[in-house]
């Protein structure tokens, strides 16, 4: 009995003695109890009974119900409630899927595989909407097509021509599907083309040497070989523009278009928590099982889609006559898409009245007037000068840097820990655990938090309300960025680098700090850089979770839009849009390390 | 120096797979052990084992005549406690630090003087022969130059065992050949127990004192090279050692008397000579091996053959010759020489170091033989 004692504590020390095992048993416990313990807080609250019903219903609260899934799927009201707005979704999932392969598929072909002009400027340029936060079209659309119909001041398209936009085309399906898309084609270009730079073109040119003709090597060759990426591409972008608020937020509501995200905001703001629950549940099932239909893909099919090799001597192919004008085309449309809007807001935010674009029209009062001044916006003080702007500025900052440093660092740990101990059950458990929040809808993900902690739990008070919450949910939405390009960055280097300083008696610790750390710098500040920008641009995962208190700048801007002071909202999203791009810029100048080089949302 | 003992090590992965089975192999103090195997046999495994970055599921680790490793007594005695070091197949160079700080990094880990430590990486530098780079960073040096940091590294805390992992795998033909002759000198120069994993048969011949040959984790043979090639324990070593490849030429026994045994096949009936007195040989099938070296082939007199293959590289000349259709001999011919595909030769076997293998495949003696074709 002893001996046995002795043996199962013998095997404990030795299981500790390895600092990799230590980090995933603590992140187990971490991450279990951040991811898990919700989604199971979450769906018990779909069986229950909530405060605002136990009146209307007569059953105690926290009694069993099913009627929040009936109501969802089973009831005269689910069509509009529920499977309408699913049905939106799918529909401007899909339209954005195929606008941004097609948008970045072609592009990425261009640049790899053709001889179009000024490539380096138009590939930097390209990548513009995928750091700008994803509202940032929508907006900009809102602002130059919105039109007179459904009430309000005409946008610029309308003040310059006279012409009054459909609604068809100023809100709903196509608008968000197109600006959707356009927000995700940079990702479908960095995917597609880094496939297309790194497939070996002996391949092609191997063909090529058979007498094969172009479009039958592209058919037969090229295509295949990228195939794997694009069905990837397809599905990641389809489960984020699945999950993404704001867009059909900005593009929907003026006509009253429902997509998921939406009208879970909708139910978890008004009566019926329970029912949002319900949707958020299978947002989350959703998302999960595209994702991990995309992990079989690309498990399996692995083989072929990391071929690598020198592409170094490709053969362009020459455009001839339609060079200067495909280059010219290009040019336009990545004007139009990511340097306009940024007028667009600069300009919204300097009319006195919207709508009107004539010179006498355009002041700074919305950016440095008084309180007094600015009678129209219910007294608000212009933004250089407003308490409430700089109070969420300098939250957003604090938000940022803390789920940045938090996330980044345990990030990094935990994609070290699980290379480590690859092979080993926990592992791969902490592997999927540190995955999961990624596969979850922003929405989905803040409402289960909302609902674990606005009350008492366990060791934890009532968080609902407080900046930590903020904190706690940002870290662990944003870890998967950190996990992710640490794993890789960690597959990548030798256990042996390690090794060797273990044998020459150098600590765990000093060998992180002095070994690992700075070979792995560029992906460990990626780790931290992920992690900061998407913070600062976050408008879902957080607007269910912020009070007044502690509103940062997405949500206020949120909440200026909905008040209509269209001012504020534009002048507050050209700040955002800057503070990124120039974030972005500087660490990508100082260290390589870039948001578009990692996975993002 | 220290004296490196397994006892009945044994280390299996996932609960099935058995990458070490119950090995137990004394090193003598000074030795230059090779392991040598197939990939995937064990012997990186078994190195690892004796450095400590791999724990054994079972059995006995003692270094110097300390218990470093036992699974009954729970003792595991940390990599750095072991006094070894350890040099990787990829040389493990760490890329964000210049040559002398990667050889000062274990020697300022272990809290040594300044100017110590500026000495003993001195002295590195001077044996192996890289002095003009102290401050190169490893991306700029050649492979060969890396390997050699790589060895000062390892050799800069003055290790009593030097564990190295296919150390030269990474190398071109004619490095791989100099650094081979670099290793000898170490060896010579330091006095430290060398354990050496490689799959090149060719590697192990040249460098051990002793050959360890493995296979599927199950110790094959552990003798001088000399002795692995001409007495190998069993046909799996005899066709691994060697190249070209020993010709391993199944046979029936017809009959046993004073002189030897009467052989025979399809294509031959031989007699073979035993070196030794045989008693009590009861096996009816044996297999014949015969180096390539020992069969002579001229125009002159013996088995009438047909050259298959002719391989000339200057020195010697690989011949294939086909005896009949299901039987070709590997051959070699010393000096300039080519053959035509097709020409007709004679084959001779003199010489007395012709292997009999029993039926199991085990070694059993050497001889010499008479052939005749049928």
């Amino acid at each position: 009995m002893i001996k046995e004692i002795m043996h199962v504590l013998y095997r404990m020390k030795s299981f500790l003695r390895k600092p990799y095992n230590i980090i995933l048993c603590f992140m187990l416990l971490f991450l279990g109890y951040l991811t898990l313990v919700p989604m199971v807080t979450m769906i018990f609250d779909t069986f229950t009974v909530h405060p605002a019903e136990a009146m209307r219903l007569k059953r105690p609260v926290g009694s069993f119900t099913a009627m929040h899934w009936v109501k969802v799927l089973f009831d005269p009201s689910s069509l509009s409630v529920f499977y309408k707005p699913l049905l939106n979704s799918l529909i401007t999932s899909l339209g954005a899927c195929l606008i941004a392969l097609v948008l970045g598929g072609v592009f990425a072909w261009l640049v790899t595989r053709t001889n179009i002009r000024w490539k380096k400027t138009l590939s930097s340029f390209f990548i513009f909407p995928y750091i700008m936060p994803s509202w940032t079209l929508a907006l900009a659309w809102y602002n130059v097509f919105k039109n007179s119909v459904v009430g309000g001041v005409p946008g610029t398209f309308t003040a310059l021509t006279g012409l009054q936009t459909p609604n068809w085309f100023a809100y709903g399906a196509f608008p968000i599907a197109l600006v959707t898309g356009i927000h995700y084609s940079p990702f479908a270009y960095i995917m597609i083309g880094g496939i297309l730079r790194n497939m070996d073109a002996n391949l092609e040119e191997a063909a090529m040497m058979l007498n094969t003709n172009r479009n039958r090597i592209m058919r037969k060759i090229t295509i295949p070989m990228v195939l794997p990426a694009i069905l990837s591409t397809f599905l990641l972008v389809f489960s984020s523009a699945m999950s993404s608020f704001a867009v059909p937020a900005f593009l929907g509501l003026p006509v009253r278009y429902q997509v998921l995200t939406t009208q879970l905001y909708r139910t978890l703001n008004g009566l019926n928590p329970g029912q949002g629950y319900c949707m958020a549940m299978i947002m989350i099932l959703l998302g999960v099982s595209i994702l991990a239909f995309n992990q079989r893909l690309t498990g399996t099919r692995k083989n072929y889609t990391t071929v690598t090799g020198k592409s170094s001597n490709i053969s362009f192919i020459n455009l001839k006559k339609m060079r200067t004008v495909i280059s010219i085309l290009m040019f336009l449309l990545i004007f139009f898409v990511s340097i306009l809007p940024l007028f667009s807001f600069a300009l919204e935010s300097v009319l006195l009245l919207p709508g009107n674009y004539s010179a006498g029209n355009l002041t700074l009062q919305f950016w440095i007037g008084s309180a007094e001044q600015n009678s129209i916006a219910n007294s608000e003080p212009g933004l250089l000068l407003n308490p409430a702007l700089w109070k969420a500025l300098f939250n957003s900052l604090k938000l940022s840097a803390i789920c940045a440093i938090t996330a980044g660092s345990l990030g990094f740990l935990c994609g070290y820990a699980i290379v480590r101990g690859r092979g080993t059950k926990l592992a791969v458990v902490v592997d999927n655990l540190a995955f999961f929040p990624y596969l979850m809808p922003s929405m989905a993900f803040g409402a289960i938090y909302l609902s674990m902690f606005s009350t008492r739990h366990g060791v934890l008070p009532s968080l609902y309300g407080s900046f930590f919450l903020l904190a706690l949910i940002g870290t662990v939405k944003y870890m998967p960025f950190a996990s992710r390009s640490g794993i890789n960055s960690m597959l990548q280097l030798s256990n042996q680098i390690e090794e060797a300083g273990e044998i020459l008696g150098v600590g765990w610790w000093k060998r992180m700090i002095r070994l690992i750390v700075p070979i792995q710098k560029t992906s460990f500040i990626s780790g931290y850089l992920l992690p900061f920008i998407s913070c600062m641009r976050e408008l879902s995962l957080f607007v269910l979770l912020v009070t007044p208190a502690n509103r940062v700048l997405t949500t206020l801007l949120f909440y200026y839009n909905e008040k209509g002071w269209s001012q504020y909202s534009n002048g507050i999203n050209l700040m955002i849009v800057l503070i990124v791009l120039l974030i972005n810029g500087v660490v990508n100048k100082a260290t390589g390390a870039s948001i578009d080089k990692g996975i993002g949302g | 120096m220290p004296e490196i003992i397994l006892k009945n090590i044994t280390k299996r992965f996932g609960g099935s797979f058995t990458a070490v089975d119950n090995l137990s192999l004394t090193i003598e103090d000074g030795d230059f052990i090779t392991l040598l195997g197939p990939s995937g046999c064990g012997k990186t495994t078994t190195l690892r084992q004796i450095a400590g970055l791999e724990t054994p599921t079972c059995g006995e680790i003692y270094i110097d005549g300390k218990l470093m490793f036992s699974s009954t007594q729970q003792i595991d005695v940390s990599p750095s406690k072991r006094g070894v070091g350890f040099l990787f197949q990829n040389y493990a160079l760490w890329p964000h630090m210049t040559v002398y700080q990667n050889i000062a990094f274990g020697l300022e880990n272990m809290k040594w003087d300044k100017n110590a430590v500026a000495r003993r990486v001195k002295e590195l530098l001077v044996l192996l022969k890289i002095e003009e780079f102290p401050d190169r960073y490893p991306a700029e040096l050649s492979g060969g130059q890396q390997q050699r940091v790589a060895i000062a590294r390892t050799l800069a805390n003055n290790p009593r065992v030097l564990l190295m992992d296919e150390p030269l795998s990474n190398l071109d033909a004619k490095l791989r050949m100099e650094m081979r002759t670099e290793l000898k000198r170490l060896h010579h120069e330091t006095g430290a127990t060398f354990i050496y994993v490689t799959h090149d048969q060719l590697e192990a011949m040249t460098l051990a004192t002793k050959i360890c040959l493995l296979d599927k984790g199950l110790l094959q043979q552990y003798a001088p090279p000399l002795e692995v090639y001409s007495k190998p324990a069993n046909t799996f070593v005899a066709d691994f050692v060697g190249n070209p490849t020993i010709n391993l030429i199944p046979f029936a026994v017809e009959g046993v008397d004073v002189s030897g045994l009467k052989l025979e096949n399809v294509d031959f009936s031989f007699s073979f000579v035993p070196s030794r007195p045989l008693c009590d040989f009861t096996s009816k099938k044996v297999v014949v091996g015969i180096r390539p070296e020992d069969i002579v082939a001229n125009d002159v007199e013996g088995l009438p053959v047909t050259v298959g293959s002719s391989l000339p590289s200057g020195m010697e000349t690989i011949l294939k010759l086909d005896v009949s259709p299901s039987l070709s001999l590997n051959s070699v011919v010393f000096g300039s020489l080519d053959y035509k595909i097709g020409s007709k030769l004679k084959a001779k076997f003199p010489g007395s170091k012709f292997i009999l293998f029993d039926e199991k495949g085990c070694f059993v003696t050497t001889g010499s033989i008479n052939a005749e074709q049928k």
